[in-house]
């Protein structure tokens, strides 16, 4: 057997589940040794018909080789063909088939006293320890181990019913579950204890990976923006600014929203993103107010309103001569509506200066080409608003994979 | 003058409150915790409490709690750095009658605290946006006081201009309404969502925190 792989030492095989018929043994053992599996499977049947100890060498195999697979598949079986289910079940069968046939005469004593009780169990194991598919396991285990239970306990009572005395099984039963039922007592407290410690240690785990996050995350941000702070006390321009960005990086890292599809955007977050920009460049304090749309967006379908909304805010930072601007948005129903008011200087709108009518039209223009629409709404002394809407159609290309 | 108890656990935060409002008002008290703000409130009854929402030893709604307990009726101003949802909807539901961050300026706050003073709600626009947004959702037909559980069209269009970053006066201006209506309406908004009843809102409210 060591001669199989010269460059490495010498490793027990794993069990091939992707050529497997039952457990992946026969096929483990056939890679390891060089030969059909087939052969290996035949092998076993045999081993299992006559005498039963093929069984036996079969579960110990199981048992001993963990599941994996072989980092050199048989040169035999190129295309795994073991892993359909019609595969498994003809293996069952055959292995069943086997033992009947075998068990049959039933008149040598080895098997009555030996193999029978041996084969219950071993059958009851294998249900239990027996490894599903991923997606199964959970629930499924503690099924599998009730049913191997039934199997092997189950099948030994009727066996021994059937050889000895009825009242004596069940006296020798229930010896047998007293034993059982006193060592459960005796270790329950040891076990649950070492439950509870995992547990605990498990969430301290938790608890300190988080710490360790979260001052991560302080110590790249906050602590970056303090000293910069320091440094720019004299500016209390870049001081403000720098704490007012600081603020709202950290206010987002701490209740944003972040789609769940990287290739999304959500409206609130955006018009942040967006104000965040303006009051770099001009020194504004901007608060944004989003309201009822939790949807994830595909940029495109934003896009116009999102520069329209941002030139209304530069355009009010410029020149409404305050240094606070509101912004609202709200989703009601197929329609986004985004509010930008300043409390400045105001204009009259019929008698536009032409560097804010150029703006206000290629707000207008920009919205009407994504079809919506643009308004400015201003009197002289009583500020500015500019109220954008932008329906979104049913058919909108939202966002692959977006929640709705 | 109105008298005034700041409660905040950072005593520089409270100088800088103190120094904001100590021309317009009279600040008969300071606390730094939930304990000493109950026991100073209770001495003092004053007309106006500005507290933080965070303490060391618990929220502005246990102080709330706790004043209401000894049968003090002063006004409760939330003044907080948090404007996470969660955080407005617990102080207003304890009872505050208005809600502002920290970073409203001096003529805000003084503005706040007078308004509070004569018996009126003070919204911030963001907290128009989290009661628009609360009273959004659909509601199950099962709902206890459906009165309760929806804003009127005109306190909706009230909310809706106040999460614009409009005054009450303008407000009242645009809707063509007088100041005083608006501000039952901003009073009436209050209400539904101190006694609302859904529990859908402080669902909503920790869902956004989550999110």
């Amino acid at each position: 057997m060591t001669g199989a792989m010269p460059t490495a030492r010498w490793q027990l095989p794993r069990l091939d589940r992707r050529n497997r018929w039952i457990g992946g043994v026969a096929a483990a053992i056939a890679t390891e040794i060089g030969v059909q599996p087939t052969i290996i499977r035949v092998s076993f049947i045999v081993l299992i018909t006559v005498g039963g100890w093929g069984l036996v060498l079969y579960a110990v195999a199981w048992a001993i080789l963990a599941i994996g697979t072989p980092s050199q598949i048989s040169p035999y079986s190129p295309v795994p063909k073991g892993a359909t289910s019609v595969h498994r079940h003809v293996g069952v069968a055959m292995v069943v088939l086997g033992l009947v046939l075998g068990f049959l005469p039933l008149t040598s004593e080895l098997f009555r006293n030996l193999v029978f009780p041996v084969g219950f169990v071993l059958t009851g194991a294998l249900i239990a320890w027996s490894r599903g598919q991923r997606e199964q396991e959970g629930i499924s285990i503690v099924v599998r181990v009730i049913a191997g239970l039934v199997v092997a306990v189950g099948g030994l009572i009727a066996f021994a019913a059937l050889q000895f005395n009825l009242v004596d099984t069940l006296v020798s039963l229930v010896f047998g579950l007293a034993v059982i039922a006193g060592i459960g007592v005796v270790a329950a407290p040891s076990v649950i204890r070492m439950a509870q410690d995992l547990d605990g240690e498990r969430l301290g785990r938790i608890r300190s990976d988080e710490r360790a996050r979260i001052s991560a995350h302080l110590h790249d941000s906050v602590l970056q923006t303090l000293s910069l702070i320091q440094k720019n006390a004299d500016d209390p321009n870049r001081t403000v600014q720098l704490a007012r960005q600081q603020e709202r990086e950290l206010r987002n890292w701490l209740y944003g929203t972040t789609p769940d599809n990287p290739h999304a955007i959500r409206l609130g977050p955006a018009l942040e993103d967006a104000a965040a920009r303006i009051e770099r460049d001009h020194g504004v304090t901007i608060d944004v107010v989003a309201v009822g749309d939790n949807d994830d967006h595909a940029p495109a379908v934003l896009d116009a309103l999102l520069a329209a909304a941002g030139e209304a805010m530069a355009n009010a930072a410029e020149h409404s001569g305050v240094d606070r601007i509101d912004v609202f948005a709200e989703r009601r129903g197929d329609t986004i509506e985004v509010f930008v008011r300043d409390t400045g200087i105001g204009f009259d709108t019929a008698q536009v200066p032409t560097d804010r009518k150029g703006l206000a039209e290629s707000i207008q223009a920009r919205m009407r080409r994504a079809g919506g629409r643009a308004q400015v709404h201003s009197f002289p002394g009583e500020g500015t608003e500019i109220e954008l809407v932008l329906p979104i159609p049913a058919s909108a290309p939202r966002a692959p994979g977006g929640t709705p | 003058m109105t008298r005034i108890v700041l409660v905040d656990d950072h005593a520089l935060v409270r100088a800088g409150v103190r120094a904001e409002l100590e021309d317009a008002f009279s600040i008969v008290g300071e606390a730094g915790s939930v304990a000493e703000a109950v026991t100073i409130i209770a001495r003092e009854k004053p007309d106006v409490v500005v507290c933080d929402v965070h303490l060391p030893d618990g929220t502005a709604a246990t102080v709330i709690a706790g004043c209401v307990e000894r049968g003090v009726n002063s006004v409760f101003l939330a003044l907080s750095v948090s404007d996470a949802a969660e955080d407005v909807i617990e102080v207003i539901r304890a009872g505050a009658r208005g809600y502002i961050t920290k970073a409203t300026d001096g003529a805000g706050l003084i503005d706040a605290v007078t308004r509070v003073s004569e018996g009126d709600a003070v919204f911030s626009p963001r907290l128009a946006g989290f009661v628009l947004d609360a009273f959004a959702t659909e509601l199950p037909e099962s709902s206890a006081d459906p009165e309760l559980d929806r804003l009127t069209n005109r306190e909706q269009e009230v909310m809706r201009l106040l999460a614009r970053g409009y005054a009450y006066k303008e407000i009242a201006r645009r809707l063509t309404i007088s100041i005083k209506t608006v501000e039952s309406h901003a009073g009436a908004v209050l209400r539904k969502l101190q006694l609302s009843n859904r529990n859908e809102l402080t669902r909503w409210a920790a869902d956004r925190r989550i999110l």
